[in-house]
């Protein structure tokens, strides 16, 4: 196996398209959401529409951050693309074009809307969610192309099994990452009803904290064997140490409430890097800001890596769902960069009932090793860990 | 790098289940499938989709074809799975959008129609879900994953599953694909059937199979059955090897006597 290292990374979250540390919240008023309900979104601002993708933000964000992720790639080569994404949603337009002709008294007539679906129209190409993945494969050559659909640890799970190809030497280089756009009506409301935005601020890991701040984006990172990126003289941002991967086991829509498959998760990934709970410097922690999830997932990190520096990127930049896991990752970057262990923004008031050493604000210090913890709808969850480079 | 055998496969497809779906047919359901009958708790039915089901199902017939499952600890069982996205049934948001009235709004809409959506509709439309009723129901806590890249989602999950128990990540994996096209004609122009097959994999030299992976491919994944998504390729292997197959490759998977 080979060993693998992070080259370059193409980022587009409400922060922004470079790595920084977020030190505000992005989140903003819009009209669309406010008529729904949810007071604040955090939209990436100026991603221009894809021809392939009309009125596909994933698709566009994807394809901007993949493009970011190729400049200075080697020429030729075995390439993959592994992405993760999540769901495409009706537009109120499609709504009321699509499914409006069809309702009798309160249900659909499956056989007129049968028979008014043309297959020659965009919409339904926009809903296959692995397009996105074949269409950048096709554009930069690659002959392996992988979407992860794991929920909001989808990207995390893409990141990993590409890390994985090119360790095995299947692939010279892998563009990996995740994309995912839901503030649009029909996202939103998907969450609306579920009862898991914020009534007010996204606020990780805080005794007031009653859902998550809804954020978008997309991150591609491109990973290749050290041995070559040295010999080109590549830099490296980040050392490739370890992935691990669990199921909770317990319930479709309620992670464990010990956070026991998040702990098998974090155990594993320390085992692949061939790490101890000692060697973590800072924990980038899923903590979406769910009064349930993130005193499930303080319990694990207490119970696997003890005090570890430990905070959540998702009262800055929002809950990207599928994309969160690379989003983050990219984040991560910056705290090797900058030589700080970043803070929780909207975290004011610790909640005493999660128990994980939660960094309120920013320290100076270095970290060298990073563990990231995505974990998604139907119990997935995904550590990976990444080294200074 | 450790050996990787086959012990065990589920079938369902529109020629039938188990052995009984090695046979030809002409795409649409598969015939006699009960999912109370087939292992798929009642209470889950109703945030099911027929794929989901399917899956579920199949998941629930290999394992039973090979109990020894039982004995690997629940954090060395891998679960991989190729699936679609499940579309949420359309029927969740009728009474919605008729309460909403004309012309639509997205304030007449969140007033009137959104009470009336039920809270897991999203969680009905995710593609892992076969992955999440199934590892609930099995107790599957080791590695996993759920891919969706049509066709190829089911060649994906299973050459992933070779490499897992090769690398030393999981002891035991079941790995397939489910989809239910039926009805989905009209949007990929080709007749279209419904299926769901799961292998069970293990480490070692056990039985007769053993089995390598390669890159995954579509490569192999014809049936003849009509369109199965991401249930082609391991529905097709699922028919060579319970039809006595020894020696097969289709979708990067290859099936070999040692």
């Amino acid at each position: 196996m080979r060993n693998v290292v992070l080259t370059a990374v193409g980022l587009r979250c409400a922060a922004g398209s470079v790595p920084v540390l977020p030190d505000r919240s992005w989140g903003r008023p819009d009209p669309d959401a406010a008529a729904l309900g949810v007071p604040l979104v955090a939209r990436v601002e100026g991603v221009p529409e894809h021809p392939d993708f009309p009125d596909d933000r994933k698709g566009a964000l994807a394809f901007a951050a993949a493009a970011d992720a190729m400049v200075g790639a080697p020429m030729g080569g075995r390439r993959g693309v592994w992405l993760g994404t999540g769901l495409s949603s009706l537009t109120p337009d499609e709504l009321v074009r699509d499914l409006y002709p069809h309702l009798r008294d309160g249900r659909f007539d499956r056989a007129s809307l049968a028979r008014d679906l043309d297959p020659s129209h965009p919409a339904p190409r926009r809903h296959v969610p692995e397009r996105v993945t074949q269409v950048i494969a096709s554009e930069y050559g690659a002959s392996i192309a992988e979407t992860s659909f794991s929920a909001c640890a989808a990207a995390a799970m893409s990141i990993a099994e590409a890390a994985r190809a090119v360790a095995r030497d299947e692939v010279d280089f892998a563009l990996a990452g995740g994309h995912d756009a839901m503030i649009h009506p029909i996202g939103l409301l998907s969450f609306v009803v579920l009862g898991a935005l914020s009534s007010s601020v996204g606020r990780p890991f805080d005794r007031r904290r009653d859902g998550f701040l809804i954020g978008e984006g997309a991150a591609v990172f491109r990973l290749e064997a050290e041995e070559d990126a040295r010999a080109r003289g590549a830099p490296i941002l980040a050392r490739w140490l370890g992935a691990g991967t669990s199921v909770d086991a317990h319930n479709v829509t309620a992670p464990h409430p010990e956070g026991h498959g998040a702990a098998l998760a974090m155990a594993r990934a320390l085992r692949d890097a061939g790490l101890t709970a000692a060697d973590i410097d800072y924990v980038n922690a899923h903590g979406t800001g769910t009064p349930v999830g993130d005193r499930a997932e303080s319990l694990a990190i207490r119970k696997v890596l003890g005090d570890v520096p430990v905070s959540s990127f998702k009262g800055a930049v929002g809950h990207t769902v599928a994309a969160a896991g690379a989003v983050e990752l990219a984040l991560c970057l910056a705290a090797f960069r900058e030589g700080v262990l970043p803070g929780t923004v909207g975290l004011e008031e610790p909640d005493p009932e999660c128990p994980a050493n939660v960094l309120v604000a920013n320290v100076a210090r270095r970290p060298r090793v990073i563990l990231s913890n995505s974990f998604g709808f139907g119990g997935q969850n995904c550590a990976l860990v990444i080294g200074a480079p | 790098m450790r050996p990787v055998s086959l012990v065990a496969a589920s079938l369902f497809c529109p020629a039938g289940i188990g052995d009984g779906g090695t046979g030809a047919a002409l795409p649409g359901p598969v015939p006699g499938f009960a999912p109370h009958a087939h292992g798929v708790p009642r209470k889950h039915l109703k945030t099911m989709t027929r794929a989901v089901q399917l899956g579920v199902a199949a998941v629930y017939a290999a394992l039973e074809d090979w109990p020894t499952w039982r004995t690997v600890p629940p954090d060395r069982r891998g679960l991989y799975v190729g699936a679609s996205p499940q579309q949420g049934d359309a029927e969740d948001i009728a009474p919605a959008l008729d309460a909403t009235g004309v012309p639509f709004t997205l304030g007449g809409f969140a007033e009137r129609g959104v009470p009336l959506i039920p809270p897991l509709w999203l969680v009905k439309g995710l593609s892992n879900n076969i992955l999440g009723y199934a590892s609930a129901q099995f107790d599957f806590q080791g590695d996993n994953g759920n891919w969706c890249d049509g066709r190829l989602g089911g060649a994906i999950a299973l050459t992933n599953a070779i490499h897992a128990i090769a690398e030393g990540r999981v002891d035991l994996a079941v790995a397939g694909g489910a989809d239910a096209l039926v009805g989905a004609e009209a949007i990929l122009g080709a007749p279209c059937g419904e299926g769901a097959a799961f292998l069970v994999l293990v480490a070692g030299d056990v039985g007769k199979t053993r089995v390598r992976a390669g890159l995954p491919t579509v490569d192999g994944g014809e049936t003849g059955l009509g369109e199965l998504g991401a249930a082609s390729v391991p529905v097709a292997l699922a028919r060579h090897w319970l039809g006595g197959l020894m020696e097969v490759r289709a979708g990067g998977v290859h099936l070999f006597r040692p």
